[in-house]
């Protein structure tokens, strides 16, 4: 018995000071600065809800959209950017000319830049950068920068670059995160200090929740508005919906729900933007192996998706049905929407023409919000073209990355392909997931590149045309750029066509 | 867990034989009543439903409850009331494989254990412990990164993790039976352990299985509708109420039904498989007789 | 007794041992290569080779295990494949927030369980009781992650007093960090509070019909007040009990209100290597989280072992 009691009496001890901890925590309160949000321009913060935290810093190493979104143009820059309507503008370099032979460009640069580290931007940490491509960088996109051949620093503020052979591909992914300059000195931490130019420096990592950024004070340029920037990363879209909503966040960078954007826009304490983006959101089709190889098979898929009711349900209605690989925003896109216009007799009938009607097609889809709403409709709308869909969703990324994208070990998928001018990555290799193998589609596309900027448009045209007709995958519909913010917040990008969310036009009215 | 709730049934439950019967109690009823309406609509989801509840209708979408559609429609113009009756069979499917496999390997430990030798018998209950240090959605997450999201690897991962609370039970129960005459009878005719315990232990702890079945139900379900919540369990489009609620959570504020009915659905399912453990715990229980 | 003790951390030691074998089983089993995995899809094989020998992937399975037992036992247990960063500090921060929720979710739950429990126990044959007794029979059907969506619809979105979601370290802000605290906390606490009730209800009971509670109310105490003199202590025991066992699976719990409430504990970091197959972070969480339970459930034992003569002697028997 006496026991028993010392026991509750200890039960009651802990609890008791459990409550004094809570009432501790509470009245310490009064000595945290009261950093209130006046509008002063020099202390102004801003908190951006955003979906895929990085998992980690290292963008050469590292694959996937989260890591340039958050660095690039903020903490690295490039010599040469993307604004917001696709137009290439100088950054680290002021000016830039190309030989007549099309193979040599000629960078001027800018003089008073300065690292992070301290250590000045000269030409020789371009060449440095642009040569560690090839050396160091491990993820697929660096093939993109084999057509360099020699990389020359004239002087501190001259870089010439020679390339095999001409390329109109090349300047444009020195706008992407493949362009982005690094410091001699500053690559030894890149997982987790990432050393740039760029206005902002990486403050404070909360992993698992949130990425603050810094303004530099020594920043070489014209400095941002804000302070500091809080990139804030919610897996649940409705969790993110609500931080706005209660004030935790001051702007939602990619809507996740649109069906959540009715309470936006019905309150005047927002504004909600609506543009384009790069992302085009594939059902990708295995034409490697399996009954995705018949033509018909695939054509049969893409008469039997009713793309305006799939926009409708699953994304709110928000999306543009584009037809083919192209985004709006690039130059040679043009409207291939009526390629396959939805009939699902025809599909029914091609079905059965291809003689594979009774085999089970495997939509393996990726554990995102989009993929997953959109797999519910594709599968019905299959279905009801006499197709059998088994769906499986594997969890992202890690099992989507390994069984679909590794293996292609499928037969469908559904993935939001956000990578800018990406049609010569996803089918112009024939060993991407996709395995399309077409030898004329790669020579237009060979072709656009070496070409003047007229035959560019004229060639890359001609390829995306083809790979509609040839159905190499279905174009559900291009992802909108659905960003809402406090009413105060401007300079929003309309359209988000650069790898990066780009933090130095926003400012706080 | 359980341990409280094992040790008051243990108490009581046997010997089953010489029970006599009283009238059912209240919550038995109630919970005999949800349980028998859940098992109906899965049932007649097999044979009826309003609409075909996968079926993607973009010209219905989010409508209101009507007499077409009984309780509303969601974002892909789906029946509601069409996913709620076949979400009752994924529930009923998940209680089914979790109980199951939790029962069949359970029962025979925990029959083992108190039949065994002391020395036997505690290492079997050491080893049972150990799984207690792997809660059912720790077991659930680590399965799905394995052999990915489905309901069945979930639900075999909750049954695994849901062993320990029958073996405890259940040997419990055996120790209390293996004192009583008929066993000791038994032995002394010679009886074998193996026939002892399929004649006399299994009958005798039949009531505690069930009573743990039960509960282990409403464990299951609630555990479901967790792992489905976090994309770790049934995959769409097969409807489970998890899921919808899960679905539901992006127009909470402009279509709240959506949450309502699956929401309702799980709790309104799991208070009656909890009532009709309880009731039955009650039921096969003399000490509980005049707390009522 | 000292026998007894030394027994239990004998087993407490071997099941440590046994369940550090399971959880790098287990994790070796994960298909998928954790080098390439950490490197992209479409990485070299060189460079995969390269970062197998750096974390010693490519050792014998036997020496892997010792090498990350020793990590373990050594407070440093290396870098993330995913991340690169050190993970024992990432779970000591993690495992901290975690323990803020449970231990504030377990409070609130005590808060509320013990008076109502009691009162239900007391007024059992009354409506009063009976309707507290159906109330918590709802609250235990209603899943946490249910009431969590409940509760921010209510109090953050619809009337905005409080946060729908977040997380602040208590020395940043400790007015924010408790505003942001209370939802996920009460969430947790609701519903175990409506589990815990029952515990205290039947414990309630079964003193009631002790000997030394009808001395007492002989002697003229009313019973509530002999309930409250003699009776609430000796219920207490097996309601301890109930909550260390609780405490345990409150920490996997956690995991779902930590989805909700956008809470970067440990059921997040788990969530999150698991789909970034970050697999040593995995195998570290498991292990911790099973480590907590295995001690919990130790000091459980402990406790009766101090409180109870008679299970100084033996076990079920």
């Amino acid at each position: 018995m006496r026991h028993q009691r010392q026991l509750t009496r200890h039960t009651a001890t802990v609890a008791a000071t459990l409550a004094c901890l809570l009432l501790a925590a509470c009245s310490a309160g009064s000595t945290a600065d009261g950093n209130a949000d006046s509008p002063d321009k020099t202390s102004d913060t801003l908190k951006i809800g955003l979906t895929a935290e990085p998992a980690n810093l290292d963008f050469t190493k590292t694959a996937g959209a989260a890591i340039p979104q958050a660095l690039l143009y903020n903490v690295y820059q490039n010599l040469v950017k993307l604004d917001q309507s696709g137009k290439m503008q100088p950054e680290l370099a002021t000016s830039w000319t190309l030989s007549k032979d099309r193979k040599t460009y000629t960078f001027q640069l800018v003089k008073d830049a300065e690292f992070s580290n301290g250590a000045p931007f000269t030409a020789e940490d371009a060449k440095f950068s642009i040569e560690r491509v090839k050396s160091d960088w491990t993820i697929s996109l660096k093939s993109q920068m084999d057509v360099v051949d020699t990389v020359q620093a004239v002087s501190p503020t001259e870089l010439k670059v020679t390339l095999k052979e001409p390329s109109n591909d090349w300047l444009y992914r020195m706008t992407t995160r493949l362009g982005a300059m690094f410091s001699r000195t500053g690559v030894g931490k890149l997982a987790t200090e990432p050393v740039g130019t760029g206005p902002y420096t990486v403050k404070k990592w909360n992993r698992g929740d949130s990425i603050t950024l810094a303004r530099r004070d020594d920043y070489w340029g014209r400095e941002p508005h804000f302070a500091s920037v809080t990139l804030k990363y919610f897996k649940d879209p409705t969790a993110m919906n609500n931080a706005l909503l209660t004030g935790t966040i001051n702007m939602i960078g990619q809507m996740q729900s649109p069906d959540a954007l009715d309470q936006f826009k019905s309150n005047s304490k927002y504004k909600v933007v609506e543009g384009s983006t790069n992302g085009e959101v594939v059902l990708s089709l295995n034409n490697g192996s399996g009954p995705m190889r018949n033509p018909k098979v695939r054509q049969a898929v893409r008469y039997a998706i009713d793309h305006k009711a799939l926009v409708d349900t699953c994304w709110a209605g928000y999306g543009k049905p584009i037809g083919s690989m192209v985004a709006p925003t690039d130059p040679w896109y043009q409207d291939l929407t009526n390629e396959y216009p939805y009939d699902r007799s025809k599909a029914r009938q091609l079905l059965e023409e291809s003689g594979e009607a009774g085999r089970t097609l495997r939509l393996r889809i990726p554990t995102l919000p989009y993929a997953t709403a959109c797999g519910t409709v594709v599968k019905s709308q299959l279905e009801q073209a006499g197709f059998k869909v088994k769906l499986d969703q594997l969890e992202f990324p890690a099992a989507w990355l390994s069984t679909v994208f590794k293996n292609a070990d499928y037969d469908m998928s559904i993935i939001g392909h956000v990578e800018p001018r990406d049609i010569q990555a996803v089918f112009g290799d024939k060993t991407y997931y996709t395995r399309y193998d077409n030898p004329q589609f790669r020579a237009l596309l060979k072709k656009a590149d070496r070409g003047t900027q007229e035959e560019q448009t004229t060639y890359m045209r001609e390829a995306a045309r083809l790979l509609s007709r040839d159905a190499a995958a279905d174009w559900l519909f291009l992802l909108p750029n659905l960003m809402v913010a406090d009413k105060g917040i401007t300079g929003l990008p309309v359209n988000s066509v650069s790898e990066s969310l780009d933090l130095t036009g926003l400012s706080r009215s | 867990m359980s341990a409280l709730d094992t040790e008051t049934a243990v108490k009581s439950a046997v010997p089953a034989g010489r029970r006599r019967r009283r009238p059912m109690t209240g919550g038995l009823l109630v919970g005999g009543l949800i349980v028998s309406v859940v098992l109906g609509m899965a049932l007649l989801s097999f044979v009826w439903t309003p609409h075909a509840p996968t079926l993607v209708n973009p010209s219905a979408r989010l409508e209101t409850p009507s007499l077409e559609y009984w309780f509303g429609t969601d974002k892909f113009g789906r029946d509601v009331f069409s996913q709620i009756l076949m979400g009752s069979r994924t529930t009923l499917f998940v209680g089914f494989v979790a109980v199951g496999v939790a029962a069949l390997v359970g029962v025979p430990l925990g029959i083992v254990a108190g039949m065994g030798s002391r020395w036997l018998g505690e290492l079997l209950m050491r080893g049972n412990d150990l799984l207690l240090a792997f809660p059912a959605l720790l077991l659930a997450i680590m399965f799905a990164a394995v052999y990915g999201a489905s309901t069945l690897v979930a639900m075999v991962a909750i049954g695994i993790a849901s062993i320990p609370n029958f073996a405890r039970l259940i040997r419990g129960g055996t120790l209390q039976v293996m004192k009583t005459e008929y066993v000791i009878a038994a032995r002394a005719a010679g009886r074998g352990p193996f026939a002892i315990g399929l004649r006399h232990v299994l009958p005798n702890v039949s009531s505690l299985v069930i009573v743990q079945a039960s509960v282990g139900f409403a464990i299951a379900v609630l555990a479901e509708a967790a792992l489905s919540f976090l994309g770790f369990g049934t995959p769409p489009p097969t409807p489970s109420w998890g899921r919808m609620l899960q679905e539901s959570q992006e127009m909470l504020s402009s279509a709240p039904r959506l949450a309502v009915f699956p929401g309702i659905a799980i709790a309104v399912a799991v208070l009656g498989f909890n009532l009709l453990g309880d009731g039955l715990r009650d039921r096969f229980d003399p000490k509980l007789e005049d707390r009522r | 007794m000292i026998v007894r003790l030394m027994q239990r951390i004998a087993i407490l030691l071997a099941s440590l041992v046994v369940s550090s074998v399971m959880v790098f089983a287990f994790m070796a089993v994960l298909p998928g290569d954790p080098a390439r995995v950490a490197l992209g899809t479409s990485a070299s094989d060189t460079a995969v080779a390269q970062l197998r020998e750096e974390f010693g992937l490519d050792r014998p399975l036997v020496v892997q295990y010792f090498n990350w037992v020793q990590g373990l036992l050594t407070f440093d247990p290396g870098n993330s494949y995913i991340s690169q960063a050190p993970i024992g500090p990432q779970i000591a921060d993690r495992l901290l927030v975690t323990l803020w929720l449970v231990v504030t979710g377990m409070v609130l739950a005590c808060i509320l369980a013990i008076p109502m429990g009691t009162l239900m126990a007391v007024r059992h044959r009354r409506p009063s009781g009976l309707i507290l007794s159906a109330l918590s029979q709802v609250g235990v059907a209603v899943p946490a992650f249910l009431a969590g969506i409940l509760l921010i619809t209510v109090f953050a979105v619809g009337l905005g007093w409080l946060p729908a979601n977040g997380w602040t370290p208590p020395a940043e802000d400790p007015v924010l960090f408790l505003k942001q605290l209370v939802l996920p906390a009460l969430s947790l606490g609701m519903v175990q509070a409506a589990m815990l009730t029952r515990y205290v209800r039947s414990a309630v009971l079964d003193v009631l019909r002790e000997d030394y509670l009808r001395t007492a109310r002989a002697k003229g105490l009313r019973p509530t007040q002999a309930l409250l003199r003699h009776g609430l202590r000796n219920a207490a025991v097996p309601v301890v009990t109930v909550l260390g066992l609780h405490l345990a699976t409150l920490l996997v719990g956690a995991v779902v209100i930590e989805r909700v409430f956008v809470i970067p504990g440990l059921g997040s970091l788990l969530l999150d290597s698991v789909s970034n197959r970050d697999l040593i972070m995995v195998q570290d969480v498991v292990m911790i989280i099973a480590m907590a339970v295995l001690l919990v459930n130790f000091l459980v034992d402990v406790a009766y072992l101090v409180i109870d003569p008679r299970l100084r002697v033996g076990g079920a028997s």
